[in-house]
């Protein structure tokens, strides 16, 4: 039986390793064209600023392929030939047959709406292309030990590729940034923030909404990282949006115009308004996508094609919410594609979104999420407690009719699989406060979380202002109904 | 001074001279001429006529070298630890740590030994312990200590510092006590991501440092037999506890190549190209012994499931060549003998993952059937 998977990405990686636990003499294909060896995309940011060599942030053994033995190709997947059962690639190459098919290609960024976001000098902050231009307009150039064979995809690639290779506008400057712009205010924004700071950039960071990541964080505890993040000097622009680069006669970024009627100047500009599928490759196939690219799977993360399976940030499941759409986080896209292993391999097994959990750094403030937050839930009510001792800290738990439903906190170590059990054992605000510290994940020596008895006497808020607007049902209902499985 | 974030880190890679580049390479070369002259500055002087470090010491009114030494070490632990402090000292693990140690050094590994014989006391060292002060368990050693110290010294190596390893793992010693790893962790935490992380390095260490602890068992026992019988047997004496350089006794040769040249010239020398940890990690039999403590004690490295990212930081700062990526990306919590609970794998982790705890057998296996909230 022929495996092929498109991707190796966490999802991808993940299933081969499944595959070959599994039947170690699988007859199995990778392609993927963005890198020679897989890499935690997480990582980017401290490879820029330097924390990190290339060779760091990949998870396994360069030799992985060849120990295992995956074939390996380093190509553009162009489409596929449900019929013939076949993956075309781009080039010269030869189509691949396959018998099951992993479709695992990822997100590509979201391009920039605005004229002169082509210009050289303005980016994206997602591919591993992305960090060797980033290196190259921050620093001139990787660290020792760039990544090997970084331009092996490009005889069999297209134009349209995410993955070719970027012009550097300090390149044909002859001088490295110094004036640098971000614009979109969520994860990947504060991150190319964070590493213009690292490369002692002070840059100005747009953010169209109120506040910083605003389907996150209310709107007190946005304060404090935009505080923290203009004592460090950035110069951040609430609701500011911009509309548009100016360019030099060379093709290089001079400027950004703002909806506000400003003009700044630049040499460098991240446009970090979100991903989407990387899916175009798959339009006019007989594979189903949903209205943004995101493959269409069912329960088994198997396609519109049987034998076609899709996993990670490409696949577009349903959420615990009932909603469907792609989730792109790294721990979901490693548990598809342990998932899209077994289902690749034959085995009976399904997909099951568990609770939302997720956790961050923004600059040095840790950030823990559990649970429904933000999500405008019908009944809901917020508490929150903010810590400025030898610590600071903010907690906020979610109520939804008195029981807890989530949790966001600031500042601390949490485990997640504590704060969990709270929520599917239908905890009250008293109790999960009087226990809060079981959840505490600390190191050691730090003071506990002390949350003074009169503080629960505060009057608690309405919902946090979200994308919702229509407020979804409560939980411990119909899909919240995972919330209870978790303890089972 | 930026005391937040890990700034500190951010510019690890860019710099050459803490990526083997020139700087490095002159800090090496300037690091191990120094301790070639400070351990065979006698037998040097055949050759260049001089002592240069004695001159030095006497000099500045030192009473020998070796006071000079003590002295250079421990302003180079002061300054290295507020550099550290400046980088790491955002956390209250850290600040503890490297107070404790510097202190610890200060105090009784330079100034209780240099003050005690100005008052006709004995040079002791409250802060060293067999089998790492190899000659404290020597039977004619121990005769020449007074009582107190004698007891201190053999309780200490063989009851207490593994008693302590096994409730509170071995960094209790290797990282808040001792001057090796608080040299490593001051001066040398520049170069602490150049600790190789390859199997291949590992495999090394596992081999190197059980030798190395199985020839110091040796020895020692080797000596203390050498007091019971050696004035009986010359031969054997000569070979086992000959003070003549050209005997090529036992205990000579163990002083010569592991307290000399692992410890000193190769531990320290090459910081700048392999790592701050070189004699700690594949040399020191101290680090064997507790690391065995450490094995079967309360000491483990905590990995909260499901949030690791994979990114690496955890095992580009292990200055103990501990590939703790693997574990963490795993959802496995884990105890490794080697590791000396320096903490930067926790600290550095940008998801809060890692742990490091004292938890007894129950806790530890309460935690592991723990939710699991992806098993659904």
């Amino acid at each position: 039986m022929k495996v092929v998977i498109v991707g190796n990405g966490v999802a991808g990686m993940e299933a081969a390793l499944v595959v070959k636990q599994r039947e170690p003499d699988a007859d199995l294909c990778l392609v993927s064209e963005e890198s020679e060896h897989f890499f935690s995309r997480t990582a980017l940011m401290w490879v820029v600023s330097g924390q990190l060599g290339h060779a760091d942030i990949e998870p396994l053994e360069r030799d992985v392929y060849a120990r295992l033995g995956i074939r390996r190709v380093r190509a553009r997947a162009v489409g596929i030939d449900a019929g013939a059962r076949c993956l075309k690639l781009a080039g010269d190459l030869p189509d691949l047959p396959f018998d099951r098919l992993l479709i695992a290609c990822g997100s590509r960024p979201r391009p920039g709406p605005w004229p002169g976001s082509d210009l050289r000098g303005v980016g994206h902050f997602v591919t591993m292309q992305d960090l060797e231009w980033l290196e190259a307009e921050l620093h001139g150039g990787s660290t020792k030990g760039g990544p090997p064979n970084a331009g092996g995809h490009l005889a069999h690639t297209t134009n349209d590729s995410p993955y070719l290779p970027r012009e550097v506008a300090a390149k044909t400057r002859g001088a490295l940034a110094r004036r640098s712009c971000v614009v979109g205010g969520g994860l990947i924004g504060i991150e190319a923030v964070e590493v213009m700071h690292a490369a002692g950039l002070q840059p100005r960071f747009f953010i169209r909404e109120e506040w910083f990541w605003p389907i996150a964080l209310d709107g007190k505890e946005s304060a404090w990282i935009a505080d923290r993040m203009r004592e460090h000097g950035v110069d951040v622009h609430l609701q500011e949006g911009i509309e548009g680069f100016e360019g030099d006669d060379a093709g290089n970024v001079v400027a950004v115009k703002t909806d506000r009627g400003e003009r700044y100047e630049v040499d460098l500009g991240v446009i970090a308004i979100g991903v989407m599928p990387n899916t175009d490759w798959l339009k006019g196939s007989s594979i189903e996508l949903d209205r943004q690219g995101g493959v269409v799977v069912d329960e088994g993360l198997e396609t519109s094609v049987p034998g076609v399976f899709a996993a990670g940030d490409c696949a577009s499941v349903r959420w615990f919410e009932g909603s469907r759409r792609p989730e792109q986080l790294w721990y979901t896209g490693r548990e598809q594609g342990r998932v899209a292993g077994r289902r690749l391999m034959g085995d009976d097994a399904s997909y099951a979104r568990g609770p939302w959990y997720n956790s961050a750094k923004l600059f040095d403030i840790e950030y823990t999420t559990v649970g429904l937050v933000n999500m405008n839930v019908e009944g809901e009510q917020n508490f929150s407690f903010e810590e400025r001792g030898s610590v600071r800290s903010t907690t906020r738990v979610v109520l939804a009719h008195d029981r807890v439903i989530g949790f966001n906190l600031l500042g601390r170590r949490w485990d997640h699989e504590v704060l969990l059990r709270f929520i599917a054992e239908r905890r009250s605000l008293d109790y999960t406060l009087e226990q809060l510290g079981e959840a505490s994940f600390d190191t050691e020596f730090v003071p506990p979380l002390i949350i003074p008895p009169d503080a629960r006497r505060a009057p608690l808020s309405g919902p946090a202002p979200s994308g919702n607007e229509t407020p979804i049902a409560a939980p411990f209902g119909g899909a919240s109904a995972l919330f209870a499985k978790a303890v089972s | 001074m930026d005391l937040q974030g890990q700034n500190g880190l951010m510019d690890t890679y860019r710099k050459p001279w803490r990526n083997r580049g020139l700087g490095g390479v002159l800090v090496s070369v300037g690091l191990i001429l120094f301790y070639l002259v400070l351990y065979f500055e006698d037998k040097l002087e055949k050759l260049i006529h001089m002592r240069p470090l004695t001159q030095l010491a006497e000099s500045v009114g030192l009473r020998n070298r070796w006071y000079l030494y003590g002295f250079t070490y421990c302003v180079l632990m002061i300054l290295g630890g507020a550099f550290y402090l400046r980088k790491h000292g955002n956390s209250r693990y850290n600040q503890l740590r490297i107070a404790v140690n510097v202190t610890v050094q200060v105090l009784l590994g330079f100034l209780l030994p240099f003050v005690m014989p100005l008052f006709n006391g004995p040079e002791l060292y409250f802060s060293y312990f067999w089998p790492l002060k190899y000659d404290y368990l020597y039977p004619h050693t121990l005769q020449d200590l007074p009582l107190y110290f004698a007891a201190y010294t053999v309780l200490g190596s063989l009851v207490l510092a593994p008693v302590m390893a096994y409730f509170y793992g071995k960094r209790w010693y290797c990282s808040w006590v001792c001057g090796c790893g608080g040299l490593a962790n001051t001066f040398g935490d520049p170069w602490r991501h150049l600790t190789s992380k390859s199997t291949r390095a590992w495999r090394f260490e596992k081999q190197a440092i059980y030798v190395v602890l199985g020839v110091a068992l040796l020895t020692t026992a080797m000596v203390g037999m050498d007091f019971l019988v050696g004035s009986r047997h010359p031969t054997f004496h000569r070979l086992v506890a000959g003070e003549h350089w050209d005997d090529w006794s036992l205990k000579y040769l163990y002083g010569l190549v592991v307290g000399s040249i692992l410890a000193g010239v190769v531990g320290t020398g090459l910081y700048p190209l392999l790592g701050p940890r070189v004699w700690c990690r594949n040399f020191c039999p101290m680090a064997a012994f507790l690391g065995l403590a450490q094995k079967f004690g309360r000491f483990h490295i905590r990995v909260k499931p499901g949030m690791c990212i994979s990114c690496g930081n955890c095992s580009t700062y292990c200055e103990m060549g501990i590939d703790v990526r693997s574990y963490a990306q795993s959802d496995q919590s884990f105890t490794r003998a080697a590791c000396v609970g320096c903490g930067m794998c926790a600290h550095v982790c940008p998801r809060g993952v890692l742990k490091l705890e004292n938890v007894s057998k129950g806790q530890a296996d309460k935690q592991r059937q723990g939710l699991r909230v992806l098993d659904l």
